[in-house]
């Protein structure tokens, strides 16, 4: 089983490439600031100095070192990320698979209410949220991004949960007198995971993105600092018209190559395991 | 070409309005809870911090403060609130701003929207075609170098942020070759009016935050539509017609007509996060859209003018909604000629 899930993965170059990138990254972001030690948010040397010797990718404004700022930052934003994804994983898996196995009124409840949530512009209810908000901290910002962009998930998984239920193999389950739980945990859960999985990918990638997001139109974590917060202040101090390349470019392009080499890892893990895509 | 069936036509968009016009209702009832529910009220905050700057100039303030304890009905208990503000709202009168006193935010906001509308529509429907017909064309050829170009492009492509991809256009064609302005809608000292000067001058100005969308954008919807044409290439239809013998070409239509419907849908929800998108690439422009007006709302913590922005901006996304609704109605047969539930 175990072999047969990951080795063709492991055939497949996007996946090798996706994958190179993105453990690249998350080990810059837990050994960078290690290895790094220079405080992000303190005075380090002559203002605005484009890259050196001894500050690898310039300075801001304010004489901070933004290699400190982008490796600080990267951390920072996968965190939020990872938050964000476990948030709506967790209320999308929830609401599917209750919806799915109560079926009924429950069902068509949680679907309206699903529907309504979907609809509902989420960046501008994050915005919105987040300006009433004097303190923000990098958890708060996960959970207002958290909550709000779950929905397409929770119907996902109801859709699919659907058509598995209808199967003989749950309905020999259910016979053999498996309660809702023990038949979620056994039957239906693994038939979902890879496509969870893949989900909850696509979630960190909301998370890191919707933080820069927020963070650019001023309502970022007020602590802290973040790959959005380090272009926020890129955007502030004009870095881009005064040609301060240095300052906005590397954040960006991490959260470009964090975002993307995630998606093509979903996109490779889709090709593997969809027998629709497979090639032929 | 059949008659069209105009009831179950009607029925569908009814439906539509009805959830329309009721998740309109919960988004206002969130912008009323949501700043009497946060911890810390920050209402109350907001007018403190006013009576402190009293002391300043005295008069003015003394009226913004009254007007703000009336309009957000300070004092008064909670449902008498709620139905003011639904009374206000429904005749169209959106608070009085802070930062603009006296204006109505309305006011405020009239001349900023057009400028958004202006950028975000072409531009969303231009990534949405270049988009989907790139995708379609990449999934029927499959496998081959055009494909995987495609693919492999879109993947990075959508994830790029509108703004940043707006700073790196600015830096390259604005600041190191000087071909395009670097910011706003149009050149610094000319008059909004409907001569050749301006308009030229809006189009110049146009042309880079135009592209940002426009390229950011498309590369989701080329992914998205590649993997409904690989879907519906294997589907009974398809292996049937092609058995057939019918014409690649022909059979590319129709399923190219299959895959438009779910598309269509899929920019409907798209609307909300490109106008997100939108907001900030107006930012990083300077570009006197609602992005740049909420931007000043938002630093300097003027609600009821941030109120209304969302009051209107989630008015125009259902409105928008709808028409893409409405144009969905139309497309889908299984609706327009009544058979079928196509929901």
């Amino acid at each position: 089983m175990w072999k047969a899930m990951i080795r063709p993965l492991f055939k497949s170059p996007k996946f090798i490439v996706g994958m190179t990138i993105f453990l690249l990254i998350v080990l810059m972001a837990i050994f960078g600031p290690i290895l790094y030690p220079k405080d992000p948010t303190s005075f380090a040397g002559m203002p605005e100095q484009p890259p050196s010797k001894e500050y690898p990718l310039g300075t801001d404004t304010y004489g901070g070192d933004l290699l400190a700022k982008v490796l600080n930052g990267t951390r920072s934003s996968l965190y939020v990320g990872f938050l964000v994804a476990i948030i709506s994983m967790s209320i999308g898996l929830l609401v599917g698979i209750f919806s799915a196995m109560k079926g009924g009124i429950v069902d068509e409840l949680l679907m309206s209410f699903t529907n309504i949530v979907l609809t509902i512009p989420s960046i501008l209810l994050a915005i919105l949220i987040a300006s009433y908000l004097r303190i923000r901290s990098l958890e708060v910002i996960a959970v207002i991004l958290g909550i709000l962009s779950w929905p397409w998930f929770a119907r996902a998984i109801r859709a699919q949960l659907m058509s598995l239920i209808n199967r003989e193999y749950v309905y020999l389950s259910r016979l053999a007198g498996y309660g809702d739980f023990r038949l979620a945990i056994e039957d239906l859960i693994p038939a979902i995971a890879t496509y969870t999985f893949m989900a909850f990918i696509l979630f960190i990638n909301g998370g890191i993105l919707g933080e820069a997001g927020l963070s650019l139109i001023g309502l970022g974590p007020t602590k802290g600092v973040t790959l959005g917060v380090v272009l926020q202040w890129a955007v502030l101090m004009e870095a881009v018209r005064r040609g301060l390349w240095w300052w906005f470019i590397p954040p960006g392009l991490v959260i470009v190559l964090l975002t993307s080499s995630l998606l093509i890892i979903t996109t490779a893990m889709d090709e593997v395991f969809n027998p629709k895509l497979r090639e032929r | 070409m059949p008659k069209t069936a105009l009831k179950p036509f009607l029925k569908y968009v009814g439906r539509r309005f009805f959830f329309l016009i009721l998740t309109y209702f919960v988004a206002i009832t969130i912008i009323f809870i949501l700043p009497r529910a946060i911890p810390g009220n920050p209402l109350s905050q907001l007018l403190s911090r006013i009576a402190v700057q009293g002391a300043a100039n005295p008069e003015t303030i003394s009226n913004v403060q009254k007007s703000l304890m009336e309009e957000f009905g300070v004092g008064k208990p909670i449902i008498v609130q709620y139905l003011s503000f639904l009374g206000r709202l429904f005749r169209g009168d959106l608070g009085t701003s802070i930062n603009f006193y006296p204006k109505k935010c309305l006011d405020v906001l009239a001349p900023f929207i057009p400028w958004t509308l202006f950028l975000l529509i072409p531009a969303t429907l231009t990534a949405w075609i270049i988009g989907n017909t790139l995708g379609a064309v990449a999934g029927n050829k499959r496998g081959t170098w055009m494909d995987n170009l495609v693919l492999n492009t879109s993947l990075v492509i959508s994830q790029i942020p509108y703004y940043w991809l707006g700073m790196l256009l600015i830096y390259t064609f604005s600041v190191k070759l000087g071909i395009f302005p670097t910011q706003g809608g149009y050149a610094q000292g000319l008059l909004p009016s409907f001569s050749f000067k301006f308009i030229t001058s809006v189009l110049y100005h146009y042309v880079l935050p135009f592209l940002s969308i426009v390229i950011a954008a498309i590369g989701g919807w080329a992914i998205g539509t590649r993997l409904l044409v690989i879907y519906e290439l294997d589907a009974d239809y398809t292996i049937f017609a092609v058995n057939l013998g019918m014409r690649d070409r022909t059979v590319f239509k129709y399923v190219f007509r299959n895959i438009l419907l779910p598309q269509i849908t899929g920019l409907a929800l798209n609307l909300g996060s490109a106008l997100g998108g939108a907001l900030i690439t107006e930012l990083i422009f300077n570009y006197p859209g609602t992005g740049y007006i909420l931007f000043r709302a938002l630093s300097t913590l003027d609600y009821p003018l941030i109120q209304a922005i969302f009051v209107i901006l989630i008015v125009a996304i259902y409105f928008a909604n709808f028409i893409v609704d409405f144009v969905y109605a139309i497309v889908d047969p299984r609706i327009r000629l009544g058979q079928g539930e196509g929901s």
